[in-house]
C-alpha cells in the first residue's frame, strides 16, 4: 500500500515536471497520445484493431493543422496481455512523455494501466472497455471507456425484440466465464421482465465456456412445456460458438440473440449454415452500414492496412481520439482537470463509435445507437438496423 | 424419458473423459509422470485439423493422428527421458514446462483469438429415437471409446509390448532386471497416448467447432482428476474414472437447482474431495502403489 502511495507521489511529480516542459515547448512540438496496450499476447487481437483506427485519426488530425496547432503523434508500450504489466507499460509511456494514455479494450486487463494514469493527472482512456466500473467508481476521475456498455447493449436487443419483432417469452443461456455476460443477462432479464412480465420468461440456464458439451442443457430447453419466442445467448467465441452449434444441431432453431462479442466472421465456421441469429455492435465492418461515416472509415482503413478491421471495435479506438480532441479543442489546453471538465458536458457528441454522453458520475455510455446485425445463411453482416436503450430497468 | 436422454448425456460426456484421462493414465503407470503437455497433444491435433481444413478428411485425421503421436514422442525424448531418473515431482514441473512451451508456440503463430474449423459438420445431427434425441456425434465417440478401450486391452493382454507395459506398470524396476527395454515401453506409452489426444481432439473440434491454444488445457485438468479417481497407475481405473467424472457432472448441471447451477463445478470437485475421503487410493488403485505406501 504505502508503495503504492509513493508509486502514486513519483507519477504525479513526474507528470507535473513534464507538464512545465511542455509548458515551455516549441509550438510544433507533437501532443504525444501514450497507448498502453497488448501488442503481444491473449489480448493483443482485440487491441489491434482500435490501435490502427487510433493511427487513422491521429492522421487526420493532423493533415487539418493538429490539435492546439500541434501535430499528434503516438506512442505504444505493451502490455504484454499481463495484467500486472499493464501498470509499468503505462509507466513507460507516462515517462516518454504521453499527455495522455489509451489503455486496454477490456477493465480487468486495462484498469491498473488507467489507475497510474489517473493518478499520475492524466486522462485515461480505453477503447472499449464495457464494464460500468470504468470511471470514476473503479478507477478515477479521470479515466473514461469510449464503449456501449453491456447493460445498453442488452436492453437495446431486448427492447427490439419486444417491440419490433413482437417476441413474447425469452429463454436466457448464461456462459458464466466472464463479467460482461453476466451483466448482459441481468439487464436483459430485468428490462424483460418489465416488458414481458415474470411469465414472459420461459426459463434461464447457465453453462461453462470451456465445457465440451451442453447436452443436458439441450435436454432441459427440449422438455420446456412450450418453447420459447428466442433465446438470448450471453456467451462468446469459442465456447458460446461452440454452443450455437450444439442449439441448431440438436433442432433449437429459434432466433438467438447477443451481445457485441460475436462481431466478425472470423468464428463463423464453428456454426455452419447459421441463420436467424442477431447481435448488436458498433457498426458493419462489411462496408454496408447505414451510416456513410462508418462505411467511410471501413474503407479508409482497408485501404490502410489491406484489410478491413476484424471487429467493428476498431470504431472506438478513432473515437477516443476524435473526443479527447475535441475536448482539447474546447478546453484549449491539455490539463486532464480542464478537458475533462468539457468531456463530461458531452451530450450526444456526434462520434464516429455513436453519440457520446458523459456526465461527471458515469464515464461510459448506456443508451447509444447499436447497429442490429444478422447471421443468415451462414454469412454474418445483414444490416437490420440501428437500435438504441430507451429505456433502462429500475 | 428425461432421465434416459439425461444418461445418454452423461455416459457420451463420460466416454470422452475416458479417453483422455487414459492418455494421462498410461503414461503415469509407466513412468510416475503426471504429463499436463498431454493438454497440448490435444490442442496440436486441433490446430492440425484447422492447418488442413478443405482437405480430403481421410488427410486430415491422419495429419492430425500423425502430428500428434510424433509431438508425444518428441516430448518423451527431449524433456522426459533425460529426467527419468529425477523424482516425480521435478518431472510433473517439466511437464508444465512443456505445456506452456508448446501453448505459446502455438499463441505465436496462430494469435489468441479462437477460429472456426468446418470439421465433421454431418456428425452435428441428431437421430429420434422414440423422443430420444442422439446426436450423431455422442453416438460415434460412445463407440469410438468401446472400441479404443477393448483395443488396449487386447493389447495389453496378448500382444509382447503390451505385456511388458503391464510389467513395467507394475514395478519398473523389475521389469528391467527381466529385460524389458525401458525406452521402447515407454516411447511406445507416448505413441499411444499421442493417438488418444488427437481422437480426443477430433471429439473436441467436431463438437465445439473452433480451435484455440487453450482448448487442451480444462480437458487435460479433467482427465487428471479422473485419473486419481479411478487410482492412480491403474489404466482401466482412468478410464472408469473418466466416466463416472462426465456422469457426476453431467447429472448436477441437470438436477441442480438454476440458482446453483453456475456453482456446479464447485459441487463436482466437492463430491470427488470427499470420495477421495473414503477411497483415498482411488476406485482401482494399482497393487504397485499400495506396496509403496
Amino acid at each position: 500500500m504505502e508503495g503504492h502511495r509513493l508509486q502514486r507521489l513519483a507519477a504525479g511529480l513526474f507528470a507535473a515536471a513534464s507538464l512545465m516542459a511542455t509548458g515551455v515547448a516549441r509550438a510544433e512540438e507533437p501532443i504525444v497520445i501514450g497507448a498502453a496496450i497488448a501488442q503481444s499476447g491473449i489480448i493483443a487481437p482485440y487491441d489491434d484493431g482500435p490501435a490502427k483506427a487510433m493511427e487513422i485519426a491521429a492522421e487526420e488530425i493532423n493533415a487539418k493543422g493538429g490539435l492546439l496547432g500541434r501535430p499528434l503523434k503516438i506512442i505504444y508500450s505493451d502490455t504484454k496481455s499481463d495484467i500486472a504489466y499493464g501498470a509499468t507499460a503505462a509507466q513507460d509511456v507516462i515517462d516518454k512523455g504521453a499527455n495522455m494514455v489509451v489503455v486496454t479494450c477490456d477493465y480487468d486487463y486495462g484498469s491498473a494501466a488507467a489507475s497510474v494514469a489517473d493518478g499520475a493527472g492524466l486522462i485515461a482512456f480505453s477503447t472499449c472497455a464495457g464494464d460500468p466500473k470504468f470511471g470514476p467508481s473503479g478507477i478515477g476521475p479521470n479515466a473514461f471507456t469510449m464503449a456501449t456498455g453491456a447493460p445498453g447493449q442488452a436492453v437495446a436487443i431486448t427492447e427490439w425484440a419486444y417491440d419490433k419483432m413482437g417476441w413474447r417469452s425469452g429463454y436466457l443461456l448464461l456462459d458464466t466465464t466472464i463479467a460482461f455476460d453476466a451483466s448482459f443477462a441481468d439487464f436483459f432479464t430485468r428490462r424483460w421482465v418489465e416488458l414481458a412480465g415474470p411469465e414472459g420468461l420461459a426459463g434461464k440456464d447457465t453453462f461453462g465456456g470451456e465445457d465440451p458439451q451442453i447436452a443436458s442443457q439441450i435436454t432441459r430447453i427440449k422438455a420446456l412445456p412450450k418453447q420459447p419466442d428466442f433465446i438470448v445467448l450471453a456467451s462468446f467465441p469459442p465456447g458460446g460458438a461452440s454452443a450455437l452449434r450444439q442449439l441448431r444441431a440438436a433442432g433449437i432453431n429459434q432466433p438467438i440473440l447477443a451481445s457485441e462479442s460475436w462481431d466478425g466472421d472470423y468464428w463463423l465456421d464453428a456454426v455452419p449454415n447459421l441463420s436467424d441469429f442477431y447481435f448488436v455492435t458498433y457498426g458493419s465492418v462489411f462496408g454496408n452500414d447505414t451510416r456513410p461515416a462508418v462505411v467511410d472509415f471501413m474503407s479508409k482503413f482497408e485501404k490502410k492496412f489491406g484489410q478491413r478491421p476484424v471487429t467493428s471495435h476498431a470504431l472506438t479506438g478513432y473515437s477516443v481520439i476524435q473526443g479527447w480532441a475535441k475536448a482539447v479543442e474546447q478546453a484549449g489546453t491539455l490539463e486532464a482537470g480542464k478537458v475533462r471538465e468539457k468531456l463530461e458536458v458531452f451530450v450526444d457528441e456526434p462520434l464516429l463509435a455513436g453519440p457520446t454522453t458523459f456526465t461527471k458520475d458515469s464515464h461510459i455510455n448506456m443508451q447509444r445507437d447499436l447497429i442490429l446485425l444478422e447471421v443468415k445463411g451462414g454469412k454474418t453482416g445483414n444490416v437490420v438496423g440501428i437500435v438504441k436503450a430507451k429505456q433502462m430497468p429500475k | 424419458m428425461i432421465v434416459l436422454q439425461n444418461l445418454i448425456d452423461a455416459v457420451s460426456l463420460g466416454a470422452v473423459y475416458a479417453l483422455a484421462a487414459l492418455g494421462i493414465g498410461l503414461i503415469f503407470s509407466v513412468m510416475r509422470l503426471i504429463n499436463f503437455a498431454h493438454g497440448e497433444l490435444i490442442m496440436v491435433g486441433g490446430f492440425t485439423l484447422y492447418t488442413l481444413a478443405g482437405q480430403p478428411l481421410l488427410v486430415m485425421i491422419l495429419a492430425a493422428l500423425l502430428t500428434s503421436t510424433v509431438l508425444a514422442l518428441g516430448m518423451e525424448r527431449v524433456a522426459f527421458r533425460t529426467l527419468r531418473k529425477a523424482s516425480p515431482a521435478t518431472l510433473l514441473i517439466s511437464s508444465f514446462a512443456v505445456s506452456y512451451l508448446i501453448q505459446h508456440i502455438v499463441l505465436l503463430a496462430f494469435g489468441s483469438r479462437a477460429m472456426g474449423v468446418a470439421f465433421l459438420p454431418e456428425l452435428g445431427t441428431a437421430i429420434d429415437l422414440g423422443g430420444l434425441r442422439i446426436p450423431l456425434l455422442q453416438l460415434v465417440t460412445i463407440a469410438v471409446t468401446l472400441v479404443l478401450m477393448a483395443g488396449l486391452v487386447a493389447f495389453f493382454r496378448l500382444s509382447e509390448t503390451g505385456l511388458q507395459m503391464r510389467a513395467a506398470a507394475e514395478d519398473f524396476t523389475m521389469a528391467r532386471l527381466v529385460g524389458v527395454k525401458a525406452n521402447r515401453v515407454i516411447a511406445f506409452a507416448f505413441a499411444i497416448s499421442g493417438v488418444l489426444a488427437s481422437i480426443v481432439s477430433f471429439y473436441l473440434v467436431a463438437q465445439t467447432g473452433s480451435v484455440s491454444y487453450k482448448m487442451g488445457v480444462s480437458m487435460v485438468l479433467i482427465a487428471f482428476v479422473s485419473s486419481v479417481i479411478g487410482g492412480m497407475g491403474s489404466i482401466a481405473g482412468a478410464a472408469l474414472g473418466g466416466f463416472l467424472v462426465g456422469i457426476v457432472s453431467v447429472s448436477l448441471q441437470a438436477y441442480l437447482p438454476v440458482d446453483l447451477r453456475p456453482y456446479r463445478d464447485a459441487f463436482v470437485f466437492l463430491l470427488f474431495v470427499l470420495f477421495l475421503f473414503w477411497r483415498p487410493d482411488g476406485l482401482l488403485a494399482s497393487r504397485a502403489d499400495r506396496d509403496r505406501v
